[in-house]
């Protein structure tokens, strides 16, 4: 699949999160986003570095700012399963808007385009590392970084396009 | 042929119930098939399994490797490396037990800690080394096992793959908790590469026949 582009749809798809009682449940995307404002990003894994120590906190520090700037979700999408998210998102207690959604399969990921094969790092199939913004299922910016960098696909960079 | 379903599977009370309700079921031609079919459906245990007590587990799993619970860091000073089955199973006694997902209930809670409160006892059994496996990638095993706190105890490996559960034919579908294909909650005692016990869970939500007291009376 070719990767998401700006001006495009983005794809419906089935993400996976642990509920108030640990169940695993499932939410679609376009019903997350229709109608709203939103930013997708996504990470190579959890309880990786990058991730855990620069992506997602910058993310979360900068989560009332793009709140005020209008943004209605902040949304953190891995390919990782759903009690692995949830495990990873509670290292984070200082979190209050960034939502974490599991991407177990890859499916989500495949169907944006934005695969990355890191079978070599004992990973497998992962998301490479992203932004989005989109308005009302519309991509408004895409920021997709090369393999291990760390610029682009920051809270800070999609800041300056609100 | 009862005699010969009792000693193919070992059953209690309740299983021995079902199985005489199985086999007054069957009648006509192919009856000894049909009911061990029947009876091994009824109790959902496995009839083909790959690997059994005589299996060499390195022979059963060619060219597979491991990954070992590691930091990204860690990953990246060894080059990313992987540790074949023969480095972890030639002229060893080894205990090793594979369980559905890093930070799943059961797992967590039950599986792990039977074996990290047994280790004084494996170790004056004589065993080199109890090792925990399952689906997962080796970062999220060691954030797991240091969580547990169980890393001094065990060594935790990484099948992100599933390649060694699928050579060995121990693996189910747990699609329906959005897990994906995982490993079966199981363990065995191997005895350098050689199977000398192994027990599966029916229900990967169990820890009846795979925890640490089960298989210490094995060794």
């Amino acid at each position: 699949m070719a990767p998401i582009a700006v001006g495009s749809v983005i794809p419906d798809g089935t993400l996976a999160y642990l509920d108030d009682d640990n169940k695993p449940q499932t939410v679609s995307i376009h019903s997350l986003a229709a109608g709203k404002k939103v930013i997708i990003f996504g990470v190579p894994g959890a309880f990786t570095p990058t991730c855990s120590l620069k992506h997602v906190p910058g993310f979360i520090e900068r989560a009332e700012e793009l709140k005020g700037k209008g943004v209605d979700e902040i949304i953190c999408i891995s390919v990782n399963d759903p009690f692995v998210m949830n495990s990873w998102a509670k290292t984070f207690p200082e979190n209050k808007h960034v939502k974490f959604l599991a991407d177990g399969a890859a499916k989500y990921t495949n169907a944006l385009g934005l695969e990355l094969d890191l079978s070599d790092k004992g990973l497998g199939v992962r998301s490479k590392r992203f932004a989005l913004l989109v308005e009302d299922l519309k991509v408004k910016v895409a920021n997709v970084e090369s393999a291990g960098e760390f610029t682009i696909s920051s809270a800070e960079e999609i800041i300056k396009a609100l | 042929m009862g005699m010969l379903l009792c000693c193919l599977f070992p059953l209690d009370s309740i299983e021995w119930e079902n199985l005489v309700m199985a086999s007054a079921t069957v009648n006509g031609g192919g009856c000894r098939l049909r009911v061990i079919r029947s009876v091994s459906a009824a109790l959902g245990r496995r009839f083909y399994a790959k690997v059994a007590t005589g299996t060499d587990i390195v022979s059963a799993a060619p060219n597979v490797s491991l990954q070992k619970a590691r930091t990204w860091d860690e990953g990246v000073a060894s080059k990313f490396s992987t540790t074949p089955l023969k480095h972890i199973f030639k002229d060893k006694k080894v205990v090793i037990f594979g369980l559905p997902g890093a930070y799943t209930g059961v797992c967590s809670n039950k599986h792990v800690p039977s074996y990290k409160e047994n280790i004084d006892k494996f170790k004056a059994k004589g065993i080199d080394s109890v090792i925990c496996v399952a689906v997962n990638d080796p970062y999220t095993m060691n954030a797991w096992a240091e969580k547990l706190q169980a890393k001094e105890a065990i060594d935790f490996y990484g099948d992100f793959d599933g390649s060694f559960h699928k050579s060995l034919d121990l693996v189910t579908d747990l699609s329906g908790a959005l897990l994906g294909t995982r490993s079966e909650r199981w363990s065995a005692y191997v005895v350098d590469g050689k199977i000398k016990a192994l027990n599966v869970e029916e229900a990967p939500s169990d820890v009846k026949v795979s925890g640490a007291d089960t298989i210490l009376g094995q060794i």
